[in-house]
């Protein structure tokens, strides 16, 4: 394992990615390169669960492959743990699983982690037990044995999600960990991330899945055609363009709910919804109070990270990318 | 360089390989011409031993050169387009660990392959002629070198070019290393050509034929020790050559 030693500062950022730049050569004949990344500048903190956000094409695998020693970055830098990508000693507290993870089709799981904690230098007893361990995780205890090959995708990507915790990583970078997983996997997958965070742990996912990130991330980064267009908390991201609140009423008649200034108004069986303007939440209450009606509940309704993508995306040049 | 990380690549490799099915398959059809040998001796008259041998060992060399170019690229090349690579790129392993070891992984696997030929050989020719010359081995030596530079020119093909392409540069080099002698003919074929350029093709080529002992001992020739030790050091350094080149390209390939 890493030399103690050399533990940088508990301080530094689990992610600290510096002017990132990543072009591809397309042309066959004629050199022609497209820039997939274009000088990405962001960092993520020790303990925090990071959604790393974008349509297809928008540059977030080229990032994670950079991340992990797959690709060269063109420019720019990034540590991890505090140690510089060319280190191996972060790599003992990192775990990471690729998109669409393939594995050897003559290995059964088992030995697959088996051979994972080796290259960690892990002794047998610690492998076999952390092996089982995994598999009861990721609820593949039942296909320990069975060749890889026999495997469905949702069940190979959760041998990818197990292996990548193999040596109980301090950091965990998933590409797309939902990608080709049915309701229970990605339940699954939801609370292991949920687990590792309780645990201490900094957790970097990639996902196209909004839903995923609203419901899982301290803070994400949104990328578009290789440009980071916003980093921070889902709040900070989102409340920017919180517009109106939803007021929950009863005991109002058709014609009183008439007389009350909403921009929107919908009728559910005995109760109204009633979609006000913030700043005139108070006269719209008093309002309700003079036709006496009853306020149940006020909602804040927040943009979701999906309305917030359709118009970022929409409409704007730039983005190669598109959202499945 | 941790050799505890290069083992457990090369235990993972052999692994892997000896569960392919084909493999088998060629072993297999390696043993059986070599007990065809048996009824094809049975044509000549007090040639049969020689028969035996020439034709196993024929086998051994045509199914290990198969084997060789089948695991080398099979379980390189595939590695990189299936993406298997990628999640044990980000452990603590090293490229040249990662390359250098699935090396040592398929030379032992060939050795195990050549050593079931081998023994397949022997055991034809002490049932049918009660004795098995030892002198055998040397050129299953000669074999089992051929593959390992075969084997270490596959991996380098693999990692720069796709696995039809790997496989067709790999054999064209067999091929070419085989038939080196013509290219130092090609001083008188064609004078034209510098003879420089002729020099440095000829030497740059592996020789594959330095490694063929066959002809000598099933004619039961003596095959020197130095012979052995020649062939043994200019294997090596070949090697050495090819899987530098190698895990030079594979230090630099990026896998988009």
């Amino acid at each position: 394992m890493g030399d103690p030693a050399a533990e940088p500062a508990i301080a530094t950022p689990a992610i600290d990615v510096r002017d990132l730049a990543k072009s591809f050569r397309t042309g066959h004949l004629r050199a022609v390169y497209r820039l997939a990344l274009k000088g990405l500048t962001f960092s993520v903190a020790r303990g925090e669960i990071f959604g790393y956000l974008g349509p297809n094409g928008s540059g977030k695998t080229t990032t994670l492959k950079i991340l992990v020693g797959l690709l060269f970055p063109d420019r720019g830098s990034a540590t991890i743990l505090g140690h510089p990508l060319a280190s191996r000693e972060w790599r003992y507290k990192a775990g990471y699983q690729p998109e669409h993870p393939y594995f050897y089709d003559y290995l059964t799981p088992a030995e697959y982690l088996d051979y994972a904690g080796r290259l960690f230098g892990m002794d047998k007893g610690a492998r076999k037990r952390r092996s089982a361990e995994l598999l009861r995780l990721v609820n593949l205890e039942s296909a320990a044995g069975v060749p890889l090959r026999r495997f469905s995708k949702g069940m190979t990507q959760r041998v990818g999600l197990a292996q990548a915790l193999i040596n109980d990583p301090e950091l965990v970078i998933l590409d797309e960990p939902m990608s080709g997983l049915d309701p229970l996997g990605r339940r699954l997958v939801r609370q292991v991330i949920m687990d590792l965070k309780a645990a201490g742990k900094t957790v970097l996912f990639s996902t196209h899945i909004l839903s995923d990130a609203e419901s899982l991330c301290d803070r994400v980064a949104v990328l578009r055609g290789g440009e980071l267009l916003k980093v921070g908390a889902l709040d900070q991201i989102l409340t920017l363009d919180v517009s109106h609140l939803e007021v929950l009423v009863s005991g109002l008649s058709d014609e009183a709910a008439q007389r009350i200034p909403t921009r929107n108004r919908l009728r559910v069986g005995e109760r109204w919804t009633l979609e006000v303007d913030e700043e005139r939440l108070g006269e719209v209450v008093r309002a309700i109070e003079a036709e006496r009606g009853r306020v149940l509940a006020v909602h804040p309704i927040r943009q979701s990270l999906e309305e917030y993508f359709v118009k970022e995306m929409g409409g704007s040049a730039g983005g190669p990318g598109s959202w499945d | 360089m941790g050799l505890s990380r290069m083992a457990a690549v090369a235990a993972n490799t052999f692994r892997e390989s000896v569960r392919e099915r084909v493999l088998y398959n060629l072993v297999f059809f390696a043993i059986l011409m070599t007990l065809s040998g048996l009824l094809l001796s049975q044509l000549s008259i007090r040639q049969d031993e020689k028969i035996i041998k020439d034709i196993g060992l024929a086998a051994m060399e045509l199914f290990g050169h198969l084997i060789a170019i089948f695991i080398g690229i099979g379980l390189v090349s595939k590695e990189i387009e299936r993406r298997s690579l990628y999640p044990l790129m980000a452990k603590p392993l090293s490229r040249e660990e990662l390359f250098l070891g699935k090396f040592a992984g398929l030379a032992f696997t060939l050795l195990v392959n050549v050593g079931a030929m081998a023994a397949g050989l022997f055991a034809t020719l002490l049932l049918t002629r009660g004795e098995a010359d030892p002198a055998l081995l040397k050129a299953v030596f000669g074999i089992y070198l051929s593959l390992l530079l075969v084997v270490a020119v596959a991996m380098l093909f693999s990692t720069v070019t796709s696995t039809a392409l790997a496989a067709v540069g790999t054999v064209c080099l067999l091929l070419a290393g085989r038939f080196s002698d013509v290219v130092k003919n090609m001083k008188q074929v064609a004078p034209d050509v510098p003879d420089t350029l002729v020099d440095v093709l000829y030497y740059a080529l592996p020789n594959f034929r330095n490694f063929d002992l066959k002809d000598k001992v099933a004619y039961g020739d003596f095959v020197p020790w130095s012979t052995l030790g020649w062939i043994t050091a200019y294997n090596i350094a070949y090697i050495t050559a090819v899987l530098a080149l190698g895990v030079l390209c594979f230090r630099r390939k990026q896998f988009q």
